[in-house]
C-alpha cells in the first residue's frame, strides 16, 4: 500500500460458533486457511485490526465442551483442551505443584485481565518467538494434538514452530489438546522473564529451565528453553546432555552456556538489542542454571 | 455479513442488541448501550480504558467480539453506584484522590472492586500484581492503591 | 496544619463525576447526522506527491468525499504557521496526513481509506538535527520565509532552523579563564510522546450562520478558539470552542490541535457535524509529540566551589512541524541551566526542522531535558572539587532578593527559597546515610540527586479572568476559562471560592463543561499557570462580590460598608454574629419589608495580566519572562541490577517551596510526576529506523511504567514560602513535579556503578553498552559470580 491506514473498526468477517468439536472440525475442513480459531482473541484481535491477519471466518471455539476441560492423571500428566484459559492454568494446584515452570510462565504472561481470556493453545498457536508458554511446555517435553476431519495426531511441541508466527499446522487442523507428561521426579522448575519495565511486557528474553537430580550425574536431567533469542522458541537439546558429565557443576554451567549460545541468533528490534539480548542468554542462563541447581539461592 | 442477535445482562438489565460479526463489546457498550464509561485508549489489549466485569470476571472489551459475549453479564462502573447511592470503593476513589483525568478510573474501579469482592485482604504486592494489567498516565498509581486501601479498610471495619 | 477552614486540606476533587461514569470526554461526543472523517498518511519521509488516485475509495458505499491537500491553502501553527492542513507538493515525514476521506460510518471511511493510493517522487530526508544544519542538507520548509511568526520568532529561510534563540550574560571567556575546573560534555534525549490516555478527536459544526462550533479533546480553549479563527481567517465571534474533560494533556493537548480539519471538512459538507478521531497508532503519528535534544555543555567553577561560566549549544530536533517546539526553545534557554547563580552564560539554541513527526511542548516545557544535562554537568564538577554533591549545589543555589538570574533580573525577594528545598531533599532520602547493601552481590545501590525550577514561560500579556455568581440558595457558579484534563486546578479554585465566602465546598460548582462563548477568557491551560493566573483573576472576583455582600448588607443594617463582615455563608455587622443575613437572602439582592428591592443579582468578576513581565531582548536574552517560579529539589535511590541491566527506584524524596491549596491535588501531581519522569529516564523513546518509520507507534512498545515499578517509598514536602501576589502564595507545580527525575536516577546510576548514561532513556541494552564501554571490570565480576 502507498498510504498508511491504521484501522479503529474491524474489517469484516463471518462469525461462527460451533457447539461440537464435530461441527467446528467440519468448518475447519470447508474453509481451510480462510477460517481462523478464535480462542481469547487476545491475539487475534489485534491481528485483525491492524490487517496482519485476514480471516474471512472466525470459528470461536470457546462453545466447545469438548475443548474446556483441564485434566490431571497421576503418572500420565496434564491434558489442557483448547478452550482452556490461562486463568485456569494459573489457579490449578496440580500445575502449580508438578508443573512449576509452565505456572511459572502462565503467571507471569500478558496481565491478569488478559489472562482470563487468554488460552495456552492460543499462544502457541500463535507461534509467537516471544511467546512465554512455548519454552516452559518445551522443557516439559509437551505434545500438541492437532485434529482435522481426516484424524488426529500428536506433534511434540519442538516440532510444532516452523518460523516467525509459523507452525506445522496444516489449514484445516487445529489444536485440539495440550498434553505434557509427568515431569521428571522433585524436578525443579523456574522460568525467567526479561522485559523492559518490571510487569506486563513481552519478552525481551525468556529462559524456560527444568531439573531432576542435580546432586547425581547420571540421574541429572537439566533442560533449558528460550523466547525471543531466535525465529521460533527454542528448546538447547545439547544441555540434557552436558548434564549428564560428572564434573563440577560450576564447568558444566559454563559449557552449557557456551552450547545455548551456539544455538541462539538474537536479533536487534524495539524491545532490545542483539548484544543485550546475548547477554541475557549468557548471564541469565548462569543464574537460572545456579538457582535450578542449588548452587545459589 | 449476517446480522447476529445477542443478549447481554448488563449493570442488572437484559439487552439485546443486533451486532455485525466484526463488532466489539467495547463498540456495543458505548456506542449501542451507550455506556460512556468504557473508553478505548489503545484498542490492543494494553491500556484497559475499556475494561469491564464480564461475568464477574475483568476482561478488556477492546477485544472480546460482541458476538463472543452473548449470554454474559457485563458490570460498567455506571452499574456499581451513583452519587447518591456510591459504591465502597467509588467512595474511596473520591476520598483517596484515586484519579485525575479520568480517562482510566472506570477500569481500576473495576479492578478495585473485583478485588473487594474476591480478595478482601489482598496485600498491597497483590494489590498491585492485579494492577499492573492496566495504564493510568496520570496518578503514579499510588492514590490508586491507597484508595484500594482505603476500602478494604472500611469493608474490614464494616464487618 | 491550615490556618484555613477550606484552604490547605484534602478536600475531594469537584469532578466527582468521573467516579461513576457521569463524566462526559470529548471522546464521547457524537452529534445527530454526524460523518466520520478518517486520515491517510504518507509511507514516504520526505517526497514529491505526484499523484492521488482516490476514484476507488470514492465508490466504496457510504463514503461522502475525499479530500487532499490540494483543497486546503490554509497554515496552521501557535507561534510560526508552518503546519499544512493535509501534506501539499510534499511529505515531510513518514505518516504525515496526505487525504481525508468522509463516511456516514468510520466502517465505510477506513474501508475506502485502504484503497487510496499515491505515487510519490521520494527525496532525500533527513532524521538528525546535526544532519539537518549542514549546508547541503535537504531542506524541509522551502517557503518558510512566507510563512507568518511571532515576532520572537526567527526562523533561517533556506535553512532548517526554526528559530534561534540566545542568552548572554557576562563574559564566558572571561569566566573560563578564572575557572580551576571545566566540564565539557554532550548529553541527547530523544524523541517521546506526552502519552495520554484519551487520544485526540474532534467532533465539528458549521451553523447556517457561520457558526462554528467544536468539540474537542484539548487543553485550552481559548488558544483553539483563537488559532482556529486566525488561521482559518474566521472572526473570534463564529467560533465556539466546547472544553469537556480532557482525558490527559501533558503539553501534548497545549494550542491548537486537529481542530482545523473537522471544522473545514464541515464547512466543505455544508455544515454537517463530522467526528474525527485518532486511535492509538494514529496519535503517535498525526500528534505533535515531544522534541528530541541535542545538549552541548561547558561548565566552569572556581576552587572554593563556584559556578563561574556556562556555554551551552542546545539543540532541539523539531519534526516535521515545530509547534510549541520555537517556544520550549526559548524555555530552555532563557532557564539556561538549574537554579543556580552564574556569573558569566553564553547560550545559543536552534530548534531545527527534521524529517520526522512533528513536535510541540510537553510538561514542563524542556526543563526536564535541560536539567537532564545540566544536573549531571553539576555532579561532574562536584567530583572534580572532590565536594559533596548537595554542598556543592548548596553553595550556588539562587538567593532571592540578591541573585541575578540568567535573563539578567534580581530574583524578586519574594521567590521562594531554592536553598531549603535542596537542603531538605536531602535530608528526606537521608543522603549522609550509608546504603543498605543488597544481597544479591550484582545488584548495587546509589543516590543521586537534582534541583530544578520553572515558571510559566508565556507573552508578558497573557491574561486570565474570572467571574462568580450567586445563586438564590446560596450556592455559587464558578466560571473558568481553564482546562480540566484531570491536573485538578478547577478543584482548588472551588475551594478557594469556599474559603473566601465561608460556603462549603460542594456548594460551589464549575460546570464540567466550558465553552468559549460562556465562559471568560484565560490565555491557555499551560505552564503550571492555572492556579496562580485563574487564581489571581478570581481573587479579584471574589472581592468583588464580596464587596457587593458588603454593600446590600450595609444598606440592610443601616452601617458603613467596611463593618459588615462574611463568614460562613452569612453577612452580619462586625461583632454581631447573630443578627446577619444568609448569602441566599441576598443573592438577588434584598427585598425590605415593603417590597423594595435593591442592587439586583450578585455577580463578581475579576481579571488579572502578569505584573512585572517583559519582552526579552532578542541579542541578550534581558528582560522578565517570569510572574512566578517554584523552586524544588528531588532525590532518589536507585538499585542497578547487573544482572538484567535494569535499574529500579527505591525511594524517592522531593521538596518544592511553594504553599499548596490541596496537598491530596497536590501529591496527585507529585505522584504522577514521579512516575512519568521515571519513564522518561528509563524507558521511554520514539523509535524510528533509517527510513523514518515509527517503530512503536503503540503502548506495546512505547513502555509506560506500571503500578508495579513504582517506587516503594516516596517522601514529599512542601515547605510552604508563598509569593506576596500568588492565591494564599501559591505557585505552580504540576509540570515541576517531573522536573528532576532523569538527572536524579542518572547521578544515582553513577553513584551505584560509576557508570554514566548521557542518553535517556537509561534502558537496559544502553546500559549494558556504557558499562562495556565505561566499566567492563562489573560485568567480569559478575561473570565469575554466576560461571566461577
Ligand atoms: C496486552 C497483551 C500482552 C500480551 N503479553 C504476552 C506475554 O507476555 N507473553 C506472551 O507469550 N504473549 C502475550 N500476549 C499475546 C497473547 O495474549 C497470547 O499469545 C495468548 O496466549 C493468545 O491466546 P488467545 O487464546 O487469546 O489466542 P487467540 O488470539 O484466540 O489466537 C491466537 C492465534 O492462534 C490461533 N488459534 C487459537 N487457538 C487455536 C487452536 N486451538 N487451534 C489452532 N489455532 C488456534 C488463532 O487463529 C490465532 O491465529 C499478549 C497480548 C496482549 C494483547
Ligand atoms: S482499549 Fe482495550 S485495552 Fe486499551
Ligand atoms: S487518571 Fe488520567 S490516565 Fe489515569
Amino acid at each position: 500500500m502507498s498510504v498508511l491506514v491504521f484501522r479503529t473498526t474491524l474489517p469484516r468477517f463471518e462469525y461462527l460458533r460451533p457447539k461440537s468439536l464435530g461441527e467446528a472440525l467440519e468448518l475447519k475442513a470447508k474453509y481451510g486457511g480462510d477460517a481462523m480459531i478464535l480462542a481469547g482473541g487476545t491475539d487475534l484481535l489485534v491481528d485483525i485490526r491492524m490487517r496482519a491477519k485476514k480471516p474471512k471466518y472466525v470459528i470461536d471455539i470457546k462453545g466447545v465442551k469438548e475443548l474446556s476441560e483441564l485434566k490431571y492423571v497421576e503418572g500420565r500428566g496434564l491434558e489442557i483442551g483448547s478452550a482452556v484459559t490461562l486463568s485456569e492454568i494459573e489457579r490449578s494446584k496440580v500445575v502449580k505443584e508438578k508443573f512449576h515452570v509452565l505456572w511459572d510462565a502462565v503467571r507471569q504472561l500478558a496481565d491478569f485481565p488478559l489472562r482470563t481470556r487468554a488460552t495456552l493453545a492460543g499462544n502457541i498457536a500463535n507461534a509467537s518467538p516471544a511467546s512465554d508458554s512455548a519454552p516452559a511446555l518445551l522443557v516439559l517435553g509437551a505434545e500438541v494434538e492437532l485434529s482435522s476431519t481426516r484424524g488426529t495426531r500428536k506433534l511434540p511441541i519442538k516440532k510444532f514452530f516452523k518460523w516467525v508466527k509459523q507452525t506445522y499446522m496444516e489449514p484445516d487442523e487445529m489444536i485440539t489438546r495440550i498434553f505434557v507428561p509427568e515431569p521428571p521426579r522433585d524436578s525443579k522448575g523456574m522460568y525467567l522473564k526479561f522485559t523492559r519495565i518490571s510487569v506486563e511486557d513481552l519478552s525481551v528474553v525468556g529462559i524456560a529451565g527444568l531439573a531432576a537430580n542435580p546432586k547425581e550425574p547420571e540421574k541429572r536431567i537439566v533442560r533449558l528453553a528460550y523466547a525471543s533469542v531466535a525465529p521460533t522458541p527454542v528448546l538447547v537439546e545439547e544441555v540434557e546432555e552436558i548434564f549428564k558429565h560428572d564434573k563440577p557443576v560450576k564447568e558444566l554451567i559454563r559449557e552449557a552456556v557456551e552450547a545455548v549460545k551456539k544455538k541462539t541468533s538474537p536479533i536487534t528490534d524495539v524491545r532490545g538489542t542483539a548484544e543485550y539480548r546475548r547477554h541475557l542468554i549468557e548471564f541469565g542462563t548462569a543464574y537460572l542454571l545456579n538457582r535450578l541447581l542449588e548452587v545459589i539461592e | 455479513m449476517k446480522k447476529i442477535s445477542i443478549t447481554l445482562t448488563v449493570n442488572g438489565q437484559k439487552k439485546t442488541v443486533e451486532v455485525t460479526p466484526n463488532e466489539r463489546l467495547i463498540d456495543v457498550l458505548r456506542y449501542r448501550l451507550d455506556l460512556r464509561s468504557v473508553k478505548a485508549g489503545c484498542l490492543k489489549g494494553e491500556c484497559g480504558s475499556c475494561l469491564v466485569l464480564m461475568n464477574g470476571k475483568p476482561v478488556k472489551s477492546c477485544l472480546i467480539l460482541a458476538a463472543e459475549a452473548d449470554g454474559s453479564e457485563i458490570t460498567t462502573v455506571e452499574g456499581l453506584g451513583s452519587l447518591n447511592k456510591p459504591a465502597l470503593i467509588q467512595k474511596a476513589f473520591i476520598e483517596a484522590f484515586g484519579y485525575q483525568c479520568g480517562f482510566c478510573t472506570s477500569g481500576f474501579i473495576l479492578l478495585g472492586h473485583w478485588i473487594l469482592e474476591n480478595m478482601p485482604d489482598a496485600s498491597e504486592e497483590e494489590i498491585k500484581e492485579i494492577l499492573n494489567g492496566i495504564l493510568c498516565r496520570c496518578t503514579g498509581y499510588k492514590q490508586i492503591i491507597e484508595a484500594i486501601k482505603l476500602a478494604q479498610k472500611w469493608k474490614r471495619e464494616r464487618k | 496544619m491550615s490556618p484555613y477552614k477550606y484552604v490547605g486540606k484534602p478536600i475531594p476533587r469537584a469532578d466527582v463525576d468521573k467516579v461513576f461514569g457521569d463524566a462526559i470526554f470529548s471522546f464521547d461526543v457524537t452529534l445527530p447526522g454526524m460523518l466520520y472523517a478518517k486520515l491517510v498518511g504518507a509511507t514516504q519521509a520526505h517526497a514529491k506527491i505526484k499523484h492521488i488516485d482516490y476514484s476507488k475509495a470514492l465508490q466504496v458505499p457510504g463514503v461522502v468525499a475525499v479530500f487532499t491537500g490540494a483543497e486546503f491553502p490554509q497554515k496552521i501553527g501557535i507561534y510560526a504557521a508552518d503546519r499544512d492542513v493535509l501534506a501539499r507538493e510534499k511529505v515531510l515525514y513518514y505518516g504525515h496526513p496526505i487525504a481525508a476521506v468522509v463516511a456516514e460510518s468510520l466502517e465505510a471511511a477506513e474501508n475506502a481509506a485502504e484503497l487510496i493510493e499515491v505515487e510519490y517522487e521520494p527525496l532525500p530526508a533527513v532524521f538528525d538535527v546535526k544532519d539537518a544544519l549542514k549546508p547541503d542538507a535537504p531542506i524541509l520548509h522551502e517557503r518558510l520565509a512566507e510563512y507568518k511568526h511571532a515576532s520572537f520568532i526567527y526562523p533561517e529561510p533556506g535553512t532548517n532552523i526554526a528559530t534561534r534563540v540566545k542568552l548572554r550574560k557576562g563574559d564566558v571567556e572571561e569566566g573560563f579563564a578564572k575557572a580551576d575546573v571545566i566540564v565539557e560534555d554532550t548529553y541527547r534525549e530523544p524523541l517521546v510522546s506526552q502519552a495520554y490516555l484519551e487520544n485526540w478527536v474532534g467532533v465539528a459544526r458549521v451553523k447556517s450562520d457561520g457558526t462554528v462550533e467544536i468539540w474537542s479533546s484539548h487543553q485550552s480553549p481559548f488558544a483553539v478558539r483563537e488559532l482556529l479563527a486566525a488561521s482559518l481567517g474566521l472572526p473570534i465571534g463564529k467560533v465556539i470552542v466546547y472544553h469537556l474533560y480532557t482525558g490527559g494533556g501533558f503539553g501534548g493537548k497545549a494550542g491548537i490541535l486537529l481542530e482545523h480539519i473537522p471544522v473545514l471538512l464541515s464547512m466543505k459538507l455544508g455544515g454537517r457535524p463530522v467526528r474525527l478521531e485518532l486511535n492509538r497508532e494514529e496519535n503517535f503519528h498525526y500528534m505533535a509529540q515531544r522534541a528530541g535534544y541535542i545538549f552541548e555543555m561547558k561548565t566552569a567553577a572556581t576552587k572554593d566551589g563556584k559556578l563561574i561560566a556556562h556555554q551551552g549549544r542546545y539543540l532541539l530536533d523539531a519534526g516535521a512541524y515545530a509547534d510549541y517546539t520555537v517556544n520550549v526553545a526559548r524555555s530552555v534557554t532563557f532557564m539556561a541551566f538549574g537554579p543556580y547563580e552564574i556569573p558569566n552564560i553564553h547560550i545559543d539554541t536552534c530548534a531545527v526542522y527534521t524529517n520526522k513527526v512533528p513536535t510541540t511542548a510537553f510538561r514542563g516545557f524542556g526543563l526536564m531535558e535541560l536539567f537532564f544535562a545540566s544536573e549531571q554537568q553539576i555532579d561532574q564538577l562536584a567530583e572534580k572539587l572532590g565536594m559533596d554533591p548537595v554542598e556543592f549545589r548548596l553553595k550556588n543555589a539562587l538567593i532571592p532578593g540578591k541573585s541575578i538570574t540568567p535573563t539578567q533580573r534580581r530574583l524578586r525577594e519574594d521567590a521562594g527559597a531554592p536553598a531549603d528545598t535542596i537542603r531538605r531533599t536531602a535530608e528526606l532520602i537521608g543522603w549522609d546515610k550509608p546504603l543498605e547493601k543488597p544481597k544479591e552481590p550484582w545488584k548495587r545501590r546509589g543516590r543521586g540527586i537534582a534541583a530544578f525550577w520553572k515558571g510559566p514561560v508565556q507573552p508578558s500579556s497573557a491574561a486570565a479572568s474570572a467571574v462568580v455568581k450567586l445563586n438564590e440558595d446560596g450556592s455559587v457558579d464558578l466560571l473558568v476559562g481553564t482546562g480540566e484534563m484531570g491536573q485538578g486546578t478547577v478543584s482548588a479554585l472551588r475551594q478557594i471560592v469556599a474559603e473566601e465566602l465561608g460556603i462549603e465546598p460542594e456548594k460551589v460548582r464549575v460546570s464540567p463543561i466550558r465553552s468559549t462563548n460562556l465562559v471568560p477568557y484565560t490565555w491557555q491551560t499551560v505552564g503550571s499557570r492555572g492556579l496562580y493566573s485563574d487564581g489571581q483573576a478570581l481573587m479579584r472576583a471574589l472581592e468583588d462580590l464580596k464587596s457587593q455582600i458588603r454593600k446590600v448588607a450595609a444598606q440592610i443594617f443601616k452601617v458603613f460598608e467596611d463593618e459588615i463582615e462574611i463568614k460562613d455563608g452569612k453577612a452580619y455587622v462586625k461583632g454581631k454574629p447573630w443578627d446577619s443575613v444568609t448569602l441566599a437572602e441576598i443573592a438577588l439582592g434584598y427585598m425590605f419589608p415593603d417590597g423594595e428591592t435593591i442592587h439586583g443579582p450578585l455577580i463578581g468578576r475579576g481579571s488579572h495580566v502578569p505584573v512585572q513581565t517583559t519582552f526579552l531582548d532578542p541579542e541578550t536574552g534581558a528582560g522578565e519572562p517570569k510572574p512566578f517560579i517554584t523552586f524544588g529539589a528531588g532525590a532518589v535511590e536507585v538499585e542497578v541490577d547487573l544482572l538484567n541491566m535494569q535499574v529500579k527506584v527505591i525511594r524517592a524524596a522531593t521538596v518544592y517551596d511553594t504553599p499548596v491549596i490541596n496537598p491530596g491535588l497536590a501529591y496527585g501531581q507529585v505522584y504522577g510526576g514521579l512516575v512519568m519522569g521515571m519513564g522518561l529516564a528509563l524507558t521511554e523513546q520514539l523509535v524510528f529506523d533509517d527510513h523514518g518509520r515509527l517503530l512503536n507507534p503503540n503502548l506495546t512498545d512505547y513502555k509506560v511504567f506500571r503500578a508495579g515499578d513504582i517506587p516503594k517509598e516516596i517522601k514529599a514536602e512542601f515547605l510552604g514560602v508563598g509569593q506576596r501576589n500568588a492565591p494564599y502564595g501559591a505557585k505552580g507545580i504540576g509540570e515541576l513535579t517531573m522536573l528532576a527525575w532523569p538527572a536524579a536516577i542518572i547521578n544515582a546510576i553513577y553513584d551505584a556503578i560509576g557508570v554514566r548514561v548521557k542518553e535517556t532513556p537509561a534502558t537496559p541494552d544502553k546500559l549494558l553498552k556504557e558499562i562495556r564501554e565505561q566499566k567492563p571490570e562489573l560485568l567480569e565480576e559478575v561473570r565469575k559470580q554466576l560461571l566461577g
